[in-house]
């Protein structure tokens, strides 16, 4: 298997990329996001369990030459998010050089010690822990100790609930909402221009982080990921007040697998969800 | 300064001996992720090698939505009414001393021009008691901006632990003293020696030297360095204890009624500075983070004679792109 640090120099002294979006470690051993522009740079690549954010945010947030490639060190789950990038028209195949991992899980937030109790719930019901769409791969993935799915049972204690009892719930978790958007900026498919909590005539959204304000924005933003979440946690990572924002993604990535046996960022040349019809669309849920 | 001895059960009966319906009281929450009101009954947590809770107390000071009044229409007159405000007072328990110095460095930007009746409203209200800190990590970095352990700038009275289970009481400013000699009369005079764990700053820099050099750099790679990295949210700024900037907005209720409210906001979204035109002084992510260093770093400094910031590392610890501001101006003191 060759090393990525091997890949990432022959891509970058071959000039076939502009640059690497990948990760390093600084100088107290903490993992970040880090942009490799020369062979020298590509040295400082890294991948590990605290590999965590995902990187294809910065396709839509870096702006890739227009008949140019960037390369991307990119995990399964982050490869779902390139590929629903691609489906959505975002980006074209040939503008990424994808780097695949072969992924033995990862860390909840980047300064947790690898253990169960830290790997993130996603890493539990991923299935996908080697990359589906990739230029090279490196890495490999061994197996580990999967942590408990605790959001499953949260999940089916949410579903028992009555309608209320559900309200009740996410006031509370929405009241903790300051409006940061962390949820937005590092999600990878929240790549809109002009994001609707921004538009004011006529406004959508009540910029206060007061109950109704933090109740239009959390409910919309989850709304536009219907169909289009692929499941990288980011939001919730990144959210300072701990609001669990993907309960109710993984809820709707479920519901649209079972509706529309339908799942986000798995081939390029699949018509997305909401972009497309079908006459045996179910349409028992239409009252 | 005055110093006394003071055990966790005289903090305990303290807390419960405070009249709930003229004090609110302050503490860190159990979770470690902010600040939470306790009750009489509570036994608050005191523990000085807890990290900084993930979101500063600001929040009580500067609240994220303030409304500042209200608006009615009736029959072509216009009516404003001012909001209820309050008036119990706040005691803040155990406020580490990169929580406490926040709030002299934001009262100099509320009174600078227009006072802000608002903020000094709740911090004439409020009585700090500081903690001494025994906690650090690679984001903190406070003796780099003038403070430390034991530092009791914005605490009206200090704890520094002594023996187990108890604590020194420092009173630092009138307000403690008043407090002190209303509700913990019986006290113990102190007149030994304290002894404190030392803090060793991973990234010392000189706040002086970091000014000029922010100064006479204004465009350098190190801004596109980190601005091609930053994902542009306001994490760092609204989990900081000094960051301050507000936005102003009326929301209606109907047609003629509603509300002028005054809402965090920050210089990492694209929309801050965005103008009517469309035009947008500062159109990169590059510009905006920049901005935030040379605020705090440069431009504050210059306003005031002190840096815009208490060397908490809360925006470092939860930056979901792992920027750490300390680094940054850490580079730029060894330039």
């Amino acid at each position: 298997m060759p090393d990525l640090i091997e890949i990432a120099k022959g891509l970058l002294e071959s000039k076939e990329v502009s640059f690497i979006i990948g990760y390093t470690k600084d100088r107290f051993g903490r993992v970040k996001p880090y942009i490799a522009k020369s062979v020298e740079d590509a040295n400082n690549l890294m991948f590990d369990h605290h590999s965590i954010h995902n990187l294809a945010v910065y396709l839509t947030r870096l702006k890739i030459p227009e008949n140019g490639k960037v390369g991307i060190v990119a995990k399964s789950c982050d490869i779902k998010a390139i590929i629903a990038l691609i489906q959505e028209n975002q980006i074209k195949r040939e503008q990424v050089y994808i780097i695949g991992m072969n992924c033995s899980g990862v860390v909840t937030h980047s300064t947790d010690e690898w253990k169960k109790e830290n790997i993130q719930i996603k890493c539990k019901y991923c299935a996908d822990k080697s990359p589906m769409l990739y230029d090279a791969v490196a890495g490999t993935a061994e197996p580990f100790e999967q942590p408990d799915d605790t959001q499953a049972v949260l999940m089916q204690k949410l579903e028992a609930m009555s309608s209320a009892e559900r309200w009740d719930f996410w006031a509370k978790e929405f009241e903790k909402c300051i409006k940061c958007y962390a949820c937005r900026q590092v999600c990878p498919m929240c790549y809109c221009e002009q994001c609707i909590a921004e538009k004011n005539q006529p406004q959508w959204i009540t910029t206060s982080p007061t109950p109704a304000g933090n109740f239009s924005w959390n409910i919309i933003k989850a709304f536009h990921m219907a169909g289009r979440c692929v499941g990288c946690h980011e939001c919730e990572r990144a959210c300072p007040m701990g609001i669990p924002l993907t309960l109710l993604t993984r809820k709707m990535g479920m519901v649209a697998g079972k509706e529309f046996n339908y799942r986000h960022g798995m081939a390029i040349d699949q018509p997305t969800l909401v972009g497309s019809y079908n006459f045996n669309d179910n349409e028992d849920f239409i009252k | 300064m005055k110093e006394f001895i003071i055990n966790t059960d005289e903090i305990a009966n303290l807390i419960s001996s405070l009249p709930a319906d003229k004090w609110d009281i302050l503490a860190p929450a159990k979770d470690g992720k902010s600040f939470d009101y306790i009750l009489s009954s509570d036994k608050p947590i005191i523990n000085s090698e807890a990290p900084p809770s993930k979101i500063s107390f600001k929040e009580y000071f500067f609240p994220k939505s303030e409304t500042l009044f209200y608006y009615k229409r009736e029959a072509n007159e216009i009516s404003l009414t001012e909001p209820k405000f309050a008036e119990k007072k706040l005691l803040v328990l155990a406020a580490k001393p990169c929580d406490a110095a926040s709030l002299p460095i934001l009262s100099k930007v509320f009174n600078w021009d227009y006072k802000d009746e608002f903020f000094n409203k709740r911090v004439n209200n409020s009585v700090i008691i500081g903690l001494s800190c025994a906690y650090s990590d690679e984001s903190c970095f406070c003796t780099s901006v003038g403070l430390d352990r034991n530092n009791t700038k914005g605490s009206d009275i200090f704890l520094t632990p002594f023996n187990d289970k108890q604590y020194v009481l420092s009173v630092v400013s009138d307000k403690g003293d008043s407090f002190v000699k209303e509700f913990l009369p019986n006290l113990t005079e102190f007149t030994g020696t304290k002894e404190t764990k030392e803090f060793i700053d991973n990234k010392p820099f000189d706040y002086k030297k970091t000014k000029d050099w922010i100064a006479a750099n204004f465009e350098n790679k190190i801004w596109a360095e980190t601005g091609e990295v930053c994902i542009g949210c306001a994490q760092c700024a609204f989990v900081c204890p000094t960051c301050h900037c507000f936005d102003i907005v009326d929301e209606n209720c109907d047609l003629n009624c509603g509300r002028r409210i005054k809402n965090w906001d920050a210089c990492q979204f694209g929309v801050f500075t965005k103008h009517a035109s469309g035009h947008n002084p500062r159109n990169s992510q590059e510009k905006r983070y920049r901005q935030r260093v040379s605020h705090k770093f440069d431009y504050y400094y210059e306003k005031f004679g002190e840096v815009l910031c208490t060397g908490c590392g809360r925006c470092t610890r939860g930056c979901p792109a792992g920027i750490d501001i300390g680094e940054i101006v850490f580079s730029i003191s060894n330039q």
